[in-house]
């Protein structure tokens, strides 16, 4: 653990769980391993772990090989790469999210022709309830 | 937290059709995240960009940002240059953002527009319809959730949908559904090159209104 005075400027690896509680700027790789910001942890760094769970605020980017969670007090400011992101309810994130970390985002819109233009009279449905 | 509640969707699932189960999806979420969203695009190939411009509301007027609110939103969303979003998800945002803002808004997304460019959002039938207070999110191909928000957000005008249309210059109405408590369900495509009309001046009365909200909310 590294505790709420401790403030580390560098590289952190390793190859064991990891709660954060204080002050880490640079990079944090802890492979197949699981990393924790805990409410008081403060990171401004990119991540890579196996599981990465987020209760403080974190600027950077995140790769969790797993999944990525945040929670409702957590705070995110960086893009995430994991097959699975849990967002609890007052979680704050901003950027992005890619569910495929397979490929690079394609630069080119994805949605094929049949999706037909139409005129550019909008039609107007009426539905109850 | 208060439980969501299921609305069927006659026009998301044309923000899906024709894509292919392999096909990688670019999507451009401009509100609060909620889980049911984040559940249903992790099951596509997808990368999410979310920018919850609801928690930036009020934004800030013209002449007080460095260099223009549409440079200021572009600030904000962080859009990459060579990103063109296929879906686009507005949520009720219009409702919030006056003539200018929205102008803003798009001039910033402009460059992430493509032909192929669809998008959903929600506006009202009646411009004096009460602010309902929903934060939005998808169930499924053809469901979106909707649960009530904690906090009131500041700037809640609606535009009428003739304002609306004249607005959204780089979309045009596909199609639109009336709802229960006058929404209105919106289906946009994206206007490219020649199709595209001159963006719409805002008028003296946004800047009044304008600078009665920024005055009521400081």
């Amino acid at each position: 653990m590294i505790g709420p005075s401790i403030r580390i400027k560098g590289e952190v690896t390793g190859e064991e769980d990891l709660l954060i509680q204080g002050k880490v700027e640079g990079t944090i790789s802890l492979k197949d391993q699981e990393l924790s910001v805990g409410e008081s942890g403060r990171v401004t760094a990119d991540i890579t772990a196996r599981v990465v769970k987020i209760e403080g605020e974190v600027t950077g980017d995140i790769t969790g090989s797993e999944k990525v969670v945040i929670a409702r007090s957590g705070n995110v400011r960086g893009n995430i790469v994991a097959p699975r992101v849990t967002l609890e309810d007052g979680a704050i994130f901003k950027g992005s999210i890619d569910m495929d970390p397979g490929e690079t985002v394609a630069a080119r819109p994805t949605l094929t022709a049949q999706q037909s233009a139409n005129s550019a009279a909008p039609e107007l449905d009426v539905k109850s309830g | 937290m208060n439980p969501a509640s299921i609305q069927s969707s006659q026009l998301l699932p044309a923000l899906f059709r024709g894509v292919e189960d392999d096909q990688r999806l670019a999507v451009l979420h401009l509100g609060p995240a909620r889980q049911d969203t984040l559940d249903f695009f992790s099951q596509r190939r997808c990368r999410l960009h979310i920018v919850d411009v609801f928690a930036e509301l009020p934004l800030p007027a013209e002449e007080d940002t460095e260099h223009g609110l549409s440079a200021h939103l572009r600030d904000l969303l962080q859009l990459s240059g060579d990103t063109v979003f296929d879906v686009c998800l507005f949520w009720d945002l219009f409702n919030y953002l006056d003539a200018r803002a929205l102008r803003a808004l798009l001039e910033a997304l402009e460059p992430c527009l493509g032909k192929t460019t669809v998008a959903h959002g929600f506006s009202v039938h009646n411009p004096r319809s009460p602010d309902q207070g929903l934060v939005y999110g998808i169930n499924d191909t053809d469901a979106i959730s909707m649960r009530r928000r904690g906090r009131s957000i500041p700037g809640y005008r609606p535009h009428s949908q003739n304002r609306l249309l004249e607005l959204l210059y780089c979309f045009r109405m596909e199609r639109t559904v009336l709802l229960a408590d006058q929404r209105l369900e919106m289906l946009l495509r994206a206007r490219t090159g020649s199709e595209q009309r001159a963006p719409t001046g805002h008028t003296g009365r946004d800047d009044l209104i304008a600078a009665q909200i920024r005055k009521a909310s400081t």
